[in-house]
């Protein structure tokens, strides 16, 4: 299975030319983007992977996370996972409506006390919810069942993440919801690697673009007459960016490859944690290399690193997965071990 | 640049369970002492029985003893061997690079000569590139052969030549034609296909390891006289083959897989015990990394098969690779609470002595990281290498 070009053009030029540094910027400062979000809407992108039959817009799990991609390239600043290949999937999967406005997820933090009673109504809070004050439902779900909560009956304290994108805290008392129940292979643990895998394709896409940025602006940047990516210093922090943007792209296609046809646990579990410690190398490589420019707010370097800095820690940092696939690893013993870095999920009994 | 994923094809799986299905029978676990992935010990019974299962030169064609199997089959091969630490020493080189170069660039007669030898496990490469004064500075190597009836007389000094003492031929760049004040450096040089084992005027001494190992050795040359038969390709084009011959020694399993024997060997020995949390997490680490940069390297052999040069995806594998090699060195000391010793009663013990005596040099060898960074980042601006 591979993805038509012309999906990876369409969005690029969608993205190019609405993701301006300026339209960027304000999306921080007004705390959402309507008409960012309306034209991906439009084009159908919000909804790709989830079946037709159910309101969605076709399509692979591979076409949702090439757009993904674009969207950690252009640092486009909307709910793009969130509504579709997270919360759509699982509205979609439970057999409830999806709504024509944004959907988005509670990611499960510690904290989370949100929980569904067993009149189906919900009660609790749910913490850095992405783009909560701008979403029509949130999902959630919990204990075999999937539940969709209209926002409006919230109470929202507003939150941002390092990238200042809206991590928003919601909170019900006794909201009716939809309820259905989960059908299998659709829960909290699910839910998680899904997350992981949305995070990895938007850090793939974040770090191939921070990785040219920095190539082009220290061939562009001169000191002691000449450019400053002429010096063997500055070249190092180059090929270290781009090792680790192309090590990041590997695993995010190789986990998406996997996912596509089922079991991913391990390439999941792994491409989240490669990509997670890629993205603590990359952008401390990217900032060296830009000097100040590269702190400030009128340069657009912010625009990838803060994001990669968000999402590394969403859906599991380093700690997790490290644990999750060592645990897996240590399960299979010495003469298992090579055979799962070759084979993978498949490998695992 | 761009790695593109690749995965392997019903045949390609076949081939990993029958090299896998071959080492558990040969050398069980238990049974022998693991090399360090390229490391590894030189056996020349062992190579016999892989190039009788066509697994030496495969990637040569059938007419000169190979298999004509593709770099992606070879790296199949090779990864199993690397990370079982099989004793691959002896037909290592020629089978990673010098039988290309001879097959891509040598004539029919040397392929008469040299290949089904190689393919039979029968013949030891050495590599002449270094020389006192040149190293990361190839091109300005100095060892020269000048013009005579039917062949050139060499003078000068090799050095860093791993195993010439083991190895039965010698691939030496050097010079054919003087430099000229501000000519190309690039220019002039040819590669010379040397006997170690029975030349006049060609002289051995060994430069013990840091462990006091013998390894390294120096080669020197008075008045050898070298046959034109002996030469590879043109004369004067010995500088293109020779980086030709790097894309091959780049990017693959062998930059990255050295300290896997010793990885392995810890899971071994604490089967059924309780790990602390910070064992764990080192476990996911590595194997999380070298799953993604497996696929990176992979991707570099479905490049070469597709008849393309990826020299700037090779160099940043082979850096990247060796780099977490070091790594991996680094965080398994810190596991281990006492002095190692390297003749511990442990494996996992004996083989994480060698690797801290050795570590240093997986990102020397084959062109320092350095010379690796440079390569890549011009490759990354645009800029010709």
């Amino acid at each position: 299975m591979s993805v038509d070009q012309l999906l990876t053009d369409t969005a690029s030029r969608l993205f190019a030319e609405l993701c301006t540094h300026s339209a960027i910027q304000e999306a921080e400062a007004n705390g959402q983007a309507p008409e960012i979000w309306q034209a991906f809407a439009e084009t159908g992108f919000a909804w790709i992977s989830l079946p037709e039959a159910a309101g969605g817009s076709g399509g692979t799990l591979l076409d949702a996370l090439e757009v993904l991609r674009l969207v950690g390239y252009y640092a486009a600043p909307i709910p793009a996972a969130e509504t579709g290949m997270l919360g759509g999937w699982l509205l979609a999967s439970a057999g409830l409506s999806l709504p024509d406005g944004i959907v988005t997820v509670a990611p499960g933090s510690q904290n989370d006390t949100i929980a569904i009673a067993a009149d189906g109504s919900v009660s609790g809070a749910a913490h850095m919810v992405p783009w909560g004050r701008q979403a029509e439902r949130l999902v959630i779900v919990n204990s075999g069942q999937v539940a969709s909560i209209p926002i409006e009956a919230a109470s929202v304290t507003n939150n941002v993440s390092l990238a200042g994108e809206p991590r928003d805290t919601l909170t019900f008392d006794n909201v009716a919801a939809e309820v259905a129940d989960a059908p299998e292979g659709a829960d909290a643990d699910a839910l998680r690697f899904r997350g992981a895998l949305s995070r990895v394709a938007l850090m793939a896409g974040a770090m191939e673009k921070m990785s040219q940025l920095t190539v082009s602006y220290t061939n562009e940047r001169e000191q002691f007459g000449r450019p400053v990516a002429r010096f063997q210093a500055v070249q190092q922090h180059l090929v270290w960016a781009s090792q680790d943007a192309a090590l990041t792209r590997m695993a995010a296609d190789a986990a998406g490859r996997e996912a596509d046809r089922g079991d991913a646990r391990f390439e999941i579990a792994s491409a989240k944690l490669v990509a997670n410690q890629a993205a603590t190398r990359a952008t401390k490589a990217c900032h060296q290399a830009h000097g100040a420019m590269g702190m400030t707010q009128e340069y657009e370097l912010h625009h990838s690193s803060r994001r990669l800095w968000s999402w590394r820690s969403e859906y599991g940092g380093v700690n997790e997965w490290a644990t999750w696939v060592g645990e897996t690893a240590i399960a299979g013993g010495a003469d298992g071990l090579y055979p799962l870095i070759t084979g993978g999920s498949n490998a695992l009994s | 640049m761009r790695f593109t994923p690749t995965e392997l094809t019903e045949a390609e799986l076949a081939l990993q369970s029958e090299v896998r299905k071959f080492l558990a029978d040969e050398l069980p676990p238990g049974s022998h002492e693991p090399g360090l992935g390229m490391q590894a010990s030189h056996d020349k019974a062992f190579s016999k029985k892989m190039a009788e299962r066509g697994w030496v030169g495969m990637a040569l064609p059938k007419e000169w003893g190979g298999s004509d199997k593709k770099a992606v089959d070879r790296f199949i091969v090779v990864e199993e061997m690397l990370r079982w630490g099989a004793p691959v020493g002896y037909h290592w080189v020629a089978d990673r690079q010098t039988g290309n170069i001879i097959n891509k660039f040598g004539t029919d007669e040397q392929r008469e000569r040299f290949l089904p030898q190689i393919c039979r496990g029968e013949l030891g490469f050495s590599i002449g590139m270094s020389e006192p004064d040149s190293g990361s500075d190839l091109a300005s190597v100095s060892t020269r052969a000048e013009r005579d009836d039917g062949g050139w007389i060499v003078n000068g000094t090799k050095i860093w030549t791993s195993n010439a003492h083991e190895n039965d031929w010698f691939i030496c760049l050097l010079r054919t034609t003087p430099l000229e004040d501000g000519g190309n450096k690039r220019e002039g040089l040819s590669q010379l296909l040397i006997d170690l084992k029975n030349t006049d005027g060609l002289e051995l001494s060994p430069i013990p390891f840091l462990n006091g190992e013998h390894h390294f050795n120096e080669v020197s040359f008075t008045d050898v006289f070298v046959p034109d038969e002996n030469v590879v390709g043109q004369p004067g084009m010995g500088w293109n083959q020779n980086t030709t011959e790097m894309a091959y020694e780049r990017g693959g399993p062998d930059r990255w897989l050295s300290p896997f024997s010793t990885v392995e060997q810890l899971l071994r020995e604490t089967q059924g015990s309780e790990l602390g949390p910070r064992t764990v997490s080192l476990f996911g680490e590595l194997v999380a990394r070298w799953w993604a940069l497996r696929n990176l390297s992979l991707s570099v052999s479905r490049l070469i098969d597709a008849g393309e040069a990826p020299s700037i995806e090779s160099s940043l594998v082979k850096e990247m690779g060796t780099r977490f090699e070091i790594e991996i060195i680094e965080k398994l000391v810190e596991l281990v609470d006492h002095e190692l010793t390297p003749s511990s009663e442990s494996l996992f013990q004996r083989l994480l002595a060698q690797c801290v005596l050795t570590g240093p040099g997986n990102t020397i060898r084959g062109g320092t990281i350095e010379i690796l960074r440079s390569v890549a980042s011009k490759g990354l601006q645009g800029l010709p290498t």
